[in-house]
């Protein structure tokens, strides 16, 4: 049987953040990645904190566009209102470029990466994992990060988390266009090929967050909804993309273009804190501790921020209770875990709408002069919502 | 555009056996009864994997984009959804 001192499981940003963290320090590193390639399973919109990739995995991050300009279009019952940004630091960036890249800076490091290898089970000496079974033959290992995404199979089969439940995970779709590169130019009015945006949009009745990414010859776009709220509606997810990209005029704008992928994929809305983060010597990062930021969508940075986590605990033998600190002790991490509440809100009852429908209220109120339209809207939404967003205000500092 | 013409863009290596199965039929029908039809794991799945025929889930794991929604959807926690093996199932290009 082949020996390690850490075996990763999946080669994903968390995957390879800690195969990188744990090759650095001179251990024996194998990394099996079940697809035929890393990256070629995973699904984003995706867009990245450039300099945050950087910090951990060094520079020459692969990327399609810096995102230039951040829209936010927020649909109430009539139309939309929308808010644009202008961030520093966001690029987008494909998949399999990106994690095939991540994954060959841990090789260099020394780390041994496996593809198209399915971890099946690991096995156990009370409290202490063993071995990982894998389709192709049984590893041994000192100890385990389990980076296998959010349909976190060997971590459920160990017992060391259930199963995500309808009302803490979203659905998503998304489309692919191809696009030549002049056409987004002046479809999005960009001045070059460098430039891009991403366009996030916000519907109610039902919940659903839309999504827009300029890449370099390509345009991705996509919605999530939560998995109860389809489920009770019987509402079919590519039904609800397409009506977003009609609702929208997206459909319009991509018209003639040709589709060059459709995917799909859950989104944790839940998980860390509320969870155990490892057993013995087998610890958990990434999607699989449901790591995505709910109000940036962002799941690269922290699954980073974790994967290198994972990696020092492997190093240095952390108890779950050590590993969790730790893990409270990183901004990417606890951020998500101080906007579970505001999150859980969310996808339960219609608070979406009702945050939506104010500033979409105050906004139109203001743009059409009308003052005391305002401070009708303010005094309404007194009791129920502003106390709320004041105290996830005051509780995500 | 039909889903069907949608999943024809995905690279894909075919697995001889299903990586999803169906713990007890039973409980299939009694779902049936309970929910109607398209049942949860029919109506989430954005690839068309799940069919009611004759009274019984028909399964074309083919399609399978390996999202794992049937399984979170389920209401009787009866689908058993493993990955495909060695490699197989889709192979994303933008993921």
């Amino acid at each position: 049987m082949l020996n390690y001192d850490i075996v990763v499981v999946g080669a994903g940003p968390a995957g390879s953040a800690a195969a990188l963290k744990a090759a650095s320090a001179g251990k024996k590193v194998l990394v099996i990645e079940r697809g035929p390639e890393p990256g070629s399973k995973n699904v984003s919109g995706a867009m990245i904190r450039k300099d945050f990739v950087s910090s951990v995995f060094g520079d020459s991050v692969p990327f399609e566009r810096k995102v230039d300009t951040l829209k936010l279009s927020l649909y109430d019952k009539e139309s939309p209102v929308n808010i644009d940004f202008h961030p520093n630091q966001l690029v987008t960036t494909g998949r399999l470029k990106l994690d095939k890249w991540m994954s060959s800076v841990a090789e260099n490091a020394g780390a041994m990466v496996i593809s198209k290898t399915t971890g099946l089970n690991l096995t156990w000496d009370g409290d202490k994992a063993k071995t990982l079974i894998t389709d192709r033959g049984e590893v041994s290992a000192k100890s385990f990060i389990l980076a296998e995404g959010v349909n976190a199979l060997l971590s459920m089969k160990s017992g060391i988390r259930g199963d995500l439940n309808t009302e803490n995970s979203v659905q998503t779709v998304k489309e692919v266009y191809s696009v030549k590169k002049e056409d987004i130019n002046s479809i999005f009015g960009f001045p070059d090929e460098s430039t891009g945006m991403s366009w996030r949009f916000v519907m109610t009745d039902p919940l659903v967050a839309g999504f827009l990414y300029t890449y370099k010859d390509s345009v991705s776009v996509g919605i999530g909804s939560p998995i109860n709220q389809l489920v009770e509606r019987k509402i079919r997810p590519e039904k609800l993309l397409d009506d977003f990209l009609d609702k929208t005029g997206l459909s319009a704008k991509l018209k003639g273009y040709s589709l060059r992928e459709y995917s799909a994929k859950v989104i944790p809305e839940g998980g860390f804190p509320n969870m155990n983060v490892s057993k013995g010597n087998v610890y958990i990062c990434g999607d699989a501790l449901g790591l995505v930021d709910p109000l940036t969508f962002d799941g690269i940075s922290p699954a980073i921020a974790s994967g290198t986590l994972a990696g020092t605990a492997a190093l240095e033998g952390f108890t779950p209770d050590i590993y969790k600190y730790e893990m409270m002790k990183n901004t990417e991490i606890s951020k998500i875990a101080k906007e579970r509440k505001l999150e859980s809100e969310f996808m339960s009852g219609n608070k979406a709408g009702e945050y939506i429908n104010m500033i979409s209220t105050l906004l139109k109120n203001w743009a059409s002069g009308d003052l005391s339209g305002i401070r009708g809207t303010m005094i309404e939404n007194y009791k129920n919502i502003i106390p709320d967003m004041l105290s996830f205000v005051i509780n995500m500092r | 555009m039909r889903l069907e013409e949608k999943l024809y863009t995905l690279r894909y290596k075919k697995d001889e056996e299903s990586h999803l199965s169906i713990n007890d039929v039973d409980k299939c029908i009694e779902c049936e009864k309970e929910n109607g039809n398209p049942m949860p794991c029919i109506s989430i799945c954005p690839a068309n994997v799940y069919s009611w025929e004759d009274n019984k889930i028909v399964i074309g794991y083919e399609n399978c984009v390996e999202c794992g929604a049937c399984r979170i959807a389920c209401p009787y926690e009866n689908i058993h959804w493993e990955y495909p093996k060695f490699g197989k199932g889709i192979a994303l290009r933008y993921g």
